[in-house]
């Protein structure tokens, strides 16, 4: 063994340019499919977090009525499923040890109206508690003009996402209410319209849903100017909505009219457990909205009907888990819960319910490893060739060894020894540089505006990152290429016979 | 003892439509620790009964034993296990590992044969001496002279204490004074090792060195079939 290795590492040494030319394919190779696991690995936790963090949680729950798990961007003109059970949810998600936050929240697409234009513009709404909303997002988006709503005040939060696009679209410029316009947050074609600019601080939509027709066309009052931190191309679709005005919009049942519903004495007995909660209707610009048959309701109910906002309709029930939860086992056991408790809805995870985002991780990561064993097998393909060649150069110094009693698998023994150096070393040097690179580059804190590469660096600042896993396939590529390449020649060269040498002379 | 008998031997080469017998029908005895040589014209079938001995070439009928043990039927594993620990070769050219040093060659065999690193440095150490080539031992082939390479080449041969050393026109590539002095040092090995030696030559000079001369013509033996 250590004979073989000897003569096979001087053979090495001793035919320089090939050994160096197959080396740099190697570690090129083994680079490349480094970094880019690297970049890949950190692009997908980039993007789990920020979707987990900043937008859905670990785990969403949708009706089981809904049939795409994907819930972030449906297919336009399938809206998300109703669930009105959330009242029977929330005890199932309290006996869950390993929950710890929840969030019921309307999500489903809505059409902006205006009188201007004949073709609407959509933005999705989220509706949800804004207080809730903050201890569950605590910091997934900044308030870059006016401020965060008040409980249960009735608003609207405007990404500067849509801000830009709606612009271009309808040629207004939203401003929340009692703002006016920073100069600096202009977008490059709202600038050019100079002082002319038109603003507005309110904004009329329509809820989109294919199942209930009887969707209102409501007023907001944009009460903030919000900027997400990470993937603004994305999460800038959505404009979050207290939830009332979203069941008004989409024509969901509110609070209000569940409160008008619900007996005097269980009434009671709510407002007896809800009287903290109280402060939720205290704001004082509640119900700024045009919705005046819902305000009248709501008016009539008393207070302990804010208690009753959990029984109105939802779309979705954001879940984050606590730190140390096993994932799959969560999923699973609170799926069997959520079953066992006939909730109606089903957990899914949020790179299910992210849809394509969340899968363009797994995406990417596939062309990648296509592309590199697609530059694996021009390697192979080189290496097989030029350690064939080396093979017959060298019949005579073989078919001596074999003259003298070296055995076939000696001689395939030392050509596998030959590719396996060459991949050691160089592919070696390539995974270390990688590594290196990988360590390296978050270091520069480079930045990027750019939307497309945002999502690919996962987050604001390119961070790619070292998946064991993804350093284990490259040696399991670098050992399968190995193998490959050294078959044929090992072949060769361990039929060349004795009398083969003997003959060249 | 006779360390090699040969029976009728018959070896065919097929060269496009046509047959080339190389060997006729050859029968020979050699002698434990003879030194013998092997001549006749070229194309007489030298290297093809050497190669025939060695286990390197296949006999077409016939039967050949070296060491009692009949080899003309032996699949590969066999055969080259017989070419390691049976024989040792020499041959004109392509002698030696170019990227092995002098002491790497000549303990090669013996690490093949899965000696112990030190048990095989030391007797190829005690050949090296023994072929004079003790200052050379760190040399690769290609900075040895041919004279150089051909004394690793016999060493070799001899470190696994072979039955038999076949060296085909050893000094054919080596001018006069080297040949001589080559053959010299077999002979000596001879007389040292015991080992049988036999060598192929058409050159005429050599023949005073050996012990016993087998003339080869058409693919048959002339004269006397010898006997031990
Ligand atoms: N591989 C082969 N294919 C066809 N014919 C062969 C082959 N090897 C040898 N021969 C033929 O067999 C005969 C004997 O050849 P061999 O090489 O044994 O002669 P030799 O006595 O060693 O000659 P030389 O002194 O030139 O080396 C020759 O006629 C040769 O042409
Ligand atoms: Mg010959």
């Amino acid at each position: 063994m250590k004979l073989m290795l000897t003569i096979a590492w001087r053979n090495i040494l001793r035919h320089r340019g090939k050994s160096l030319v197959i080396g740099a394919i190697l570690f090129t190779g083994a680079f490349l499919m480094t970094v880019g696991n690297g970049v890949i690995t950190g692009m997908a936790a980039g993007v789990e977090t920020n979707i987990v963090n900043g937008f859905m949680g670990d785990v969403v729950l949708v009706s089981d009525a809904q049939k795409s798990d994907n819930i972030l961007l449906p297919l336009m003109g399938s809206s998300i499923e109703p669930i009105t059970s959330y009242k029977r949810i929330k005890p199932i998600l309290a006996a869950q040890p390993y929950i710890r936050h929840a969030l019921p929240v309307g999500k489903n697409l809505a059409m902006m109206l205006d009188e201007k234009t004949d073709t609407p513009g959509f933005a999705y709404l989220i509706g949800a508690d804004f207080e809730e909303y903050r201890k569950m997002f605590p910091d997934n988006f900044k308030v870059t003009e006016g401020r965060y709503p008040r409980p249960g005040e009735r608003a609207m939060l405007f990404p500067t996402f849509a801000r830009g696009e709606f612009y271009n679209f309808y040629n207004i410029w939203f401003l929340p209410e009692g703002g006016a316009v920073v100069k600096e947050h202009l977008s490059k074609e709202a600038l050019a319209a100079g002082a002319a600019l038109p603003v507005s601080s309110s904004v009329v939509m329509m809820g989109m849903t294919s199942g209930i027709n009887s969707t209102n066309d409501l007023r907001f009052p944009i009460k903030g100017i919000v900027e997400y931190k990470a993937l603004n191309q994305i999460f800038g679709h959505f404009c979050l909505v207290d939830i009332e005005s979203y069941r008004e919009c989409l024509g969901y049942f509110t609070a209000a009219d569940m409160a008008a519903q619900v007996p005097k004495e269980e009434k009671k007995l709510l407002a007896l457990e809800g009287a903290d909660l109280d402060s939720m209707f205290g704001g004082e610009d509640m119900m700024v909205s045009g919705a005046g048959a819902a305000r009248e309701k709501k008016k009539a109910a008393p207070s302990g009907a804010a208690k009753t906002a959990e029984d109105g309709t939802y779309n979705a029930v954001f879940i984050k888990l606590n730190p140390g939860a096993t994932y799959k086992r969560a999923l699973a056991s609170l799926n069997a819960a959520l079953t066992q408790g006939q909730a109606g809805v089903r957990a899914v995870s949020w790179n299910k319910a992210s849809g394509p985002i969340g899968s363009m991780a797994v995406i990417i990561k596939v062309a990648l490893f296509l592309f590199v064993t697609l530059l694996f097998c021009v390697a192979v393909i080189i290496i097989v060739n030029t350690l064939t060649m080396a093979a017959i150069e060298r019949t005579a110094e073989i078919g001596m060894m074999r003259a003298i009693g070296a055995h076939k698998t000696f001689i395939a023994g030392m050509f596998l020894g030959e590719t396996a150096i060459l991949s050691a070393v160089f592919g070696g040097f390539g995974i270390t540089a990688g590594v290196v690179a990988v360590r390296v580059i978050p270091l520069f804190r480079i930045t990027t505006t750019n939307d497309i590469l945002q999502i690919l660096y996962g987050g604001n600042f390119f961070h790619p990152l070292l998946s064991l896993s993804g350093v284990a396939l490259t040696v399991l590529q670098l050992l399968a290429v190995t193998v490959a390449a050294a078959l044929y020649p090992m072949r060769v060269a361990g039929g060349i016979t004795p009398l083969e040498a003997i003959a060249r002379d | 003892m006779n360390i090699i008998e040969i029976k009728d031997l018959k070896k065919d080469y097929p060269l496009g439509n046509t047959i080339v017998p190389a060997l006729r029908g050859v029968d020979l005895s050699v002698a434990e620790g003879d030194f013998m040589s092997i001549i006749g014209p070229s194309g007489s079938g030298k290297t093809t009964l050497l190669n025939v001995i060695g286990c390197i070439d296949f006999a077409t009928h016939g039967s050949v034993k070296v060491g009692g043990l009949e080899i003309t039927a032996l699949d590969d594993r066999r055969v080259t296990d017989i070419r390691l620990h049976k024989i040792g070769f020499i041959f004109q050219t392509f002698n030696l590992i170019p990227v092995l040093n002098v002491i790497e060659n000549i303990e090669f065999p013996l690490l093949l044969m899965k000696r112990t690193a030190a048990e095989a440095r030391k007797r190829a150490s005690q050949l090296a001496e023994e072929v004079g080539l003790n200052d050379h031992v760190r040399h690769r082939p290609a900075e040895l002279s041919g004279g150089q390479r051909q004394r690793v080449a016999i060493a070799r041969a001899l470190v696994t204490n072979p039955d038999i050393v076949l060296a085909d026109e050893p000094t054919a590539n080596l001018d006069s004074v080297t040949g001589a002095s080559i053959l010299e040092l077999m002979k000596r090995m001879n007389e040292i090792e015991k080992t049988t030696f036999i060598f192929s030559t058409h050159d005429a000079n050599v023949l005073k060195y050996a012990r016993r001369i087998v003339k080869i013509k058409d693919g048959l033996i002339e004269g006397a079939p010898a006997a031990a």
